[in-house]
């Protein structure tokens, strides 16, 4: 499975990064998500749903990969 | 641009979403400012209702229609957006312009605010919170606000625009009247005084940058490779004086309250103080609840939103920790629970204007949560609290809170 965020939505709350630091990090200029591992492991599934659920932006979708 | 005040009541708002609410009147013997706000959920009002005073103006109440708020910047406008109207207002930047003009100070000031810069004044924080607890841990009691929660987010400030410590008094008493000053006359020249200091801080930094905020901002060059205008340099200057202070020291005067209340709160987290998962969804859980800010905006031209007629000017309020309790959106939204999983709590707002301090703002709070319960780990509210200490308006919080915990005898 994979994660992906939409640019324009992320105004770089750094929820994800937060919740889910091995998938999400933050850039140093405007502070936006940076999705390390966009085809992330199994194990860390939950971790990235909850990511998702708590971007207050509604930036973060799980496509299928 | 000039504003008109609202003739009142204007007649485009129909009777039944007319509410008789004062955000400002807080009545006697309440002890949490924000439940002015939560009564008018119980109370069944309309989920956005326009109430006559201040000048006039909308509420939202529903989360969806306050994000709207926030996000849809072609009708619900930033700039010159004060309840009651003040003219003329200072256009700060960047929050007081819509996107894309607001781009310009934003870019600026966002990469001395992202996560990566916040964790590079952590070990700043830490020493400076330590120091500020140190002087009152031995003597078992403290008025949380002027001992702490004030002096610390000030500090800051000092900090980000490479000020001396040596002048946290002279912020304070700058800050102190700009927040509580009720007497127009007062007010009025404190704005003058702050913008004088801001003038000559701006200058200093312009004739000798050093690495701080002040001088990124004074120093920088816009796309024609010009210096930004003087007056919006000073407007952003003035924004992140303000910004920071009284927003930070209320929401640390709420937690605190609310764990000197609570002994099973001040036990969890010291038991995850070193579990940053745990801790981090607590923190989250803190600023839920505790959401201080309650912002405005101002309607750009005669439209209906959700069926609703709404005129140019018209002003609206979007109370955060109304949308930070809808049922809708939380799970049991009144209860406090520190490993809540799913918080889309919007207590930095949301859309363009997103608070940039957002990530400085929390850290400020973890930080002084592990200095404090390191050295003060019990503690509970004096009983002598002061009189009339709560205040509503758009940040809510407390003029006083006594503190008190037991001291090993000398
Ligand atoms: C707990 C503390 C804080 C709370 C609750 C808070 C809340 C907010 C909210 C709700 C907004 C959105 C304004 C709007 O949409 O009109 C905002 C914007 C802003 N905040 Fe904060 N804030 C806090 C701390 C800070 C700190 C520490 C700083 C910086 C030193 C800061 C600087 C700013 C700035 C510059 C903006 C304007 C951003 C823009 O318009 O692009 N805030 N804040
Ligand atoms: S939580 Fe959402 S808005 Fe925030 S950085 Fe992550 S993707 Fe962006």
């Amino acid at each position: 499975m994979k994660v992906v965020v939409n640019l324009e939505l992320c105004q770089g709350h750094a929820r994800c990064e937060d919740i889910c630091p091995e998938v999400f990090s933050t850039d140093a200029v405007e502070g936006k998500c940076v999705i390390e591992q966009p085809e992330f492991p199994a194990d860390l599934e939950e971790k990235v749903r909850l990511a998702v659920r708590n971007c207050p932006e509604g930036a973060l979708r799980i496509a299928k990969s | 641009m000039t504003l008109q005040f609202q003739p009142f009541p204007p007649d485009h708002v129909p009777a039944e979403l007319m509410v008789d609410f004062d955000f400002f009147r807080i009545p006697e013997g309440t002890s949490d400012p924000a439940e002015i706000w939560h009564d008018l959920v119980r109370r069944g009002v309309p989920d956005i209702f326009y109430t006559p005073h201040n000048g006039g103006h909308w509420v939202f109440l529903d989360y969806d229609d306050i994000v709207e708020g926030y996000r849809d910047h072609s009708i619900f406008s930033t700039y010159q957006t004060p309840i009651p109207p003040i003219e003329p207002f200072p256009v700060v930047q960047p929050q007081g312009v819509d996107p894309p003009e607001q781009n310009v100070f934003r870019r600026l000031l966002a990469p001395m605010f992202t996560p990566i810069a916040v964790r590079g004044m952590v070990e700043h924080l830490e020493h400076r919170s330590a120091e500020l607890i140190e002087r009152f841990a031995d003597r078992g009691e403290c008025d949380f606000i002027t001992d702490y929660a004030e002096k610390f987010p000030t500090g800051t400030f000092l900090y980000l625009f490479g000020l001396p410590e040596e002048r946290l008094p002279e912020f304070l008493a700058l800050a102190n009247v700009f927040f509580r000053s009720t007497d127009p006359a007062e007010r009025a020249s404190n704005i003058t005084e702050i913008y004088a200091v801001l003038d000559a801080l701006f200058r200093e930094k312009m004739a000798s940058p050093g690495d701080d905020i002040a001088s990124a901002v004074v120093n920088a060059r816009d796309e024609n490779g010009q210096q930004h205008k003087w007056e919006n340099i000073l407007n952003c200057g003035f924004l992140l004086f303000v910004a920071g202070l009284d927003t930070v020291t209320n929401t640390m005067a709420y937690i605190w309250r609310y764990l000197a209340t609570t002994p099973e709160a001040r036990q969890y987290f010291v038991a995850v103080l070193d579990d940053p998962d745990a801790f981090l969804r607590a923190i989250e859980e803190l600023m839920r609840i505790n959401a201080v800010s309650n912002l405005f905006r101002r309607v750009t031209h005669d439209c209906e939103y959700k069926g609703i007629r709404f005129r140019r000017n018209d002003r609206v309020i979007l109370p955060n920790t109304v949308a930070n309790r809808d049922p809708d959106v939380f799970d049991n939204p009144q209860k406090i629970d520190l490993d809540r999983k799913v918080n889309r709590h919007v207590t930095f707002g949301v859309g363009p204007h997103r608070c940039i301090g957002s990530h400085l703002a929390k850290r400020e709070v973890m930080v002084t949560l592990q200095q404090w319960l390191k050295r003060i780990p019990d503690f509970e509210l004096a009983p002598d609290q002061p009189e009339g200490s709560v205040f509503g308006g758009s940040v809510m919080g407390f003029t006083g809170l006594k503190l008190r915990w037991p001291v090993a005898a000398k």
